[in-house]
């Protein structure tokens, strides 16, 4: 049974750790290493929506929307009808040619519609993505289509790329804060060192639901645990979960995995 | 979608029959890994395939590429390549890299005898801007030459390019855009990087397709090397460490049994993570737990000579990263312990009782 109040992931076992699913109209980080399965992660979220009529929104900053497209196809799903932004930057020119913001008019385009090729840097501007930029935009495309999930991937190239290094801890706080208030449900993804220190948004969100990525002699094992989840319970252990052809599928019935 | 080969046969079957076209990836590895020797097997593999291929060099001047790979018997001499390293400084003349053309510095491998003179030529002063406006000079020239576009391309490496031209807050987005301008090229690139840092988040680490790792360590008195794959976007991969060969005709990887690391160096190994962090203390909680158990039966004079070579081994099975056997160790010597310590008469009374050591790691 789930709550009236939440929804799903799009995960069963992953609305099993959160005890029914998001409590919606929130940001929630997706955290791991590279190569953990956010992004695949987060895409399953957006295709629950789709499947139940929602508006949803991809923010592509890490990959062009064409290889997000073909790296999806192998899993079948049917993402037609989602909207992605193209937030890559172009190539930085060292001359003085006209460098512009990524305009507020700018708009989504339909999954469907998008090619097999990457887009090219025009001759003779470059499109620069700043998160001011970009929150504006995401104002005006929230306004105008109504989105119920958003996905921003990743938070980790929007404070690389998009903001200079002494206003970083500020503007992300600032980020997410607007993520908050506008009432959607966001999943940021932030890419994790291998070791060492997590990154400070983990401590902005409502929730944050971590991967892990362990190597043993057996190959990559990949685990999950729910870090924080801001007015609900959750399952506190770290359970296995593998990629498989469609999707993420969370082991809930196997031991934890902390069990030694 | 075709693949590109590698080159390398067992890589080419870890990833699932090569690596997806048009894309930016890494070859990382510790110094003296294979790194560049990978990427010339991917070289090789386009040039034999007729792919115009191009490779551009930071970290060895092209004579010494080229004498590196003679050693193999091979010959690049349809290798485009970019010479790319850095003069000597005391050399540099004012005018900078932009304004003169490049082609000078794109050279046939077969035209190679010998290393560049900085004082024959201008200087250069390798920058992320300088290099890109020479790849992207020497890709339009290529195109307009033969009409052919460049297939692969192997920038060895981005280490070097780091350490020589990037400073300051701009690194990542100058990482950033050149690999947005590798992508746009829409060749297949191998970057070669070496990994400084576990603890930092490197740019081009998360923001290329895929990471192939090399691995290099000392078991013993022989050097061994393995290669596992990381990250691969969009494809499925065979995740296990494969054991890794750089013998008389370049680099092999056997399939048959995945590698292990049984090594005694020291310093990052694979498999350190999130996770076992959380083991470690798991561990480590348990080997403190029994270290008590010991220092009460010593008050108690409960015999216990067996217990602590059993917590050395425990110790040591810690130290060599067996998790599980140090564990399973220090559980049994913990339920020992206890059922001796519950049969001995109460200690003596004690002052003070003495404080439980720390377990270093």
């Amino acid at each position: 049974m789930i709550p009236a109040t939440k929804i799903r992931t799009g995960i069963s076992g992953l609305d099993k750790l959160l005890h029914g699913g998001y409590v919606p109209g929130r940001p929630y980080i997706v955290s791991g290493p590279p190569g953990a399965g956010k992004t695949i992660m987060s895409v399953q979220f957006l295709r629950e929506g789709l499947e139940g009529g929602e508006r949803c929104l991809f923010v592509a900053l890490e990959e062009p929307p064409n290889e997000l497209k073909i790296n999806m196809r192998a899993f079948r799903w049917n993402l037609d009808d989602l909207d992605v932004l193209d937030a890559n930057s172009d190539i930085r020119r060292f001359e003085p040619t006209p460098i512009l913001e990524i305009s507020t008019e700018e708009e989504p385009a339909k999954m469907r519609a998008i090619g097999e090729r990457i887009r090219k840097t025009p001759d003779f501007e470059s499109k620069e993505v700043t998160v001011h930029s970009l929150q504006q935009l995401l104002k005006t495309l929230l306004v105008k289509r109504h989105y119920e999930r958003v996905v921003i991937d990743s938070m980790t190239a929007l404070r690389y790329f998009c903001m200079r290094e002494f206003e970083e801890a500020v503007t992300t706080q600032s980020f997410m804060r607007y993520l908050a208030e506008s009432k959607v449900t966001s999943l940021l993804i932030l890419e994790l060192p291998e070791e060492g220190e997590v990154p400070p948004e983990a401590f902005l969100a409502r929730g944050e639901v971590r991967l892990h990525k362990l190597r043993d002699e057996t190959g990559i094992k990949r685990f999950v645990s729910v870090e924080k989840y801001k007015g609900s319970s959750h399952d506190e252990s770290v359970y296995p979960f593998e990629i498989t052809t469609s999707g993420i599928v969370i082991n809930t019935a196997s031991k934890p995995a902390m069990a030694v | 979608m075709d693949r590109v080969k590698t080159g390398i046969a067992g890589l080419d079957t870890m990833l699932n029959d090569g690596l997806l076209p048009a894309r930016p990836y890494v070859v990382s590895g510790p110094t003296g890994s294979g790194k560049t020797v990978l990427a010339a097997h991917f070289l090789l593999e386009g040039l034999r395939q007729q792919e115009p291929c191009l490779l551009v060099t930071l970290d060895e001047p092209p004579f010494e590429v080229k004498s590196n790979m003679a050693t193999f018997g091979w010959s690049l001499d349809r290798l485009k390549i970019l010479d790319a390293t850095p003069d000597v400084r005391a050399h540099k003349r004012a005018r900078s890299v932009i304004d003169v053309g490049t082609s000078l510095d794109v050279r046939d491998m077969e035209d190679v005898t010998d290393i560049r003179q900085s004082s024959v030529m201008r200087a250069l002063e390798v920058t992320v801007h300088s290099v890109q406006k020479m790849i992207k000079q020497e890709f339009l020239t290529h195109l307009e030459h033969t009409k052919q576009r460049y297939k692969r391309i192997v920038v060895d490496s981005m280490t070097a390019l780091k350490m020589f031209s990037m400073q300051g807050q701009d690194s990542r987005i100058l990482i950033q855009s050149f690999l947005r301008f590798l992508s746009e090229l829409e060749a297949t690139s191998l970057i070669v990087s070496e990994r400084l840092d576990r603890k930092t988040l490197e740019t081009e680490f998360f923001l290329s397709r895929g990471e192939i790792r090399l691995h290099k360590w000392i078991d013993g008195s022989a050097i061994r090397r393995a290669v596992s794959i990381e990250k691969f976007r969009g494809s499925s991969f065979d995740d296990k460490m494969r054991t890794l060969t750089i013998g008389e005709k370049g680099m092999v990887v056997l399939l048959e049994a995945p590698a292990t690391i049984r090594g005694t160096s020291p310093g990052p190994k694979p498999g350190e993570s999130l996770l076992e962090a959380r083991l470690i203390d798991e561990v480590s909680n348990a080997i403190e737990g029994v270290m008590r158990q010991i220092e009460e039966a010593h008050r108690r004079q409960v015999p216990v000579r067996d217990m602590e070579v059993s917590l050395s081994r425990a110790m040591l099975a810690f130290q060599r990263r067996s998790y599980q056997k140090a564990m399973q160790i220090a559980l049994a010597c913990d339920s020992d312990l206890k059922q001796r310590i519950a049969g001995a008469p109460p200690p003596p009374p004690v002052a003070a009782p003495p404080r439980p050591p720390a377990v270093t790691r």
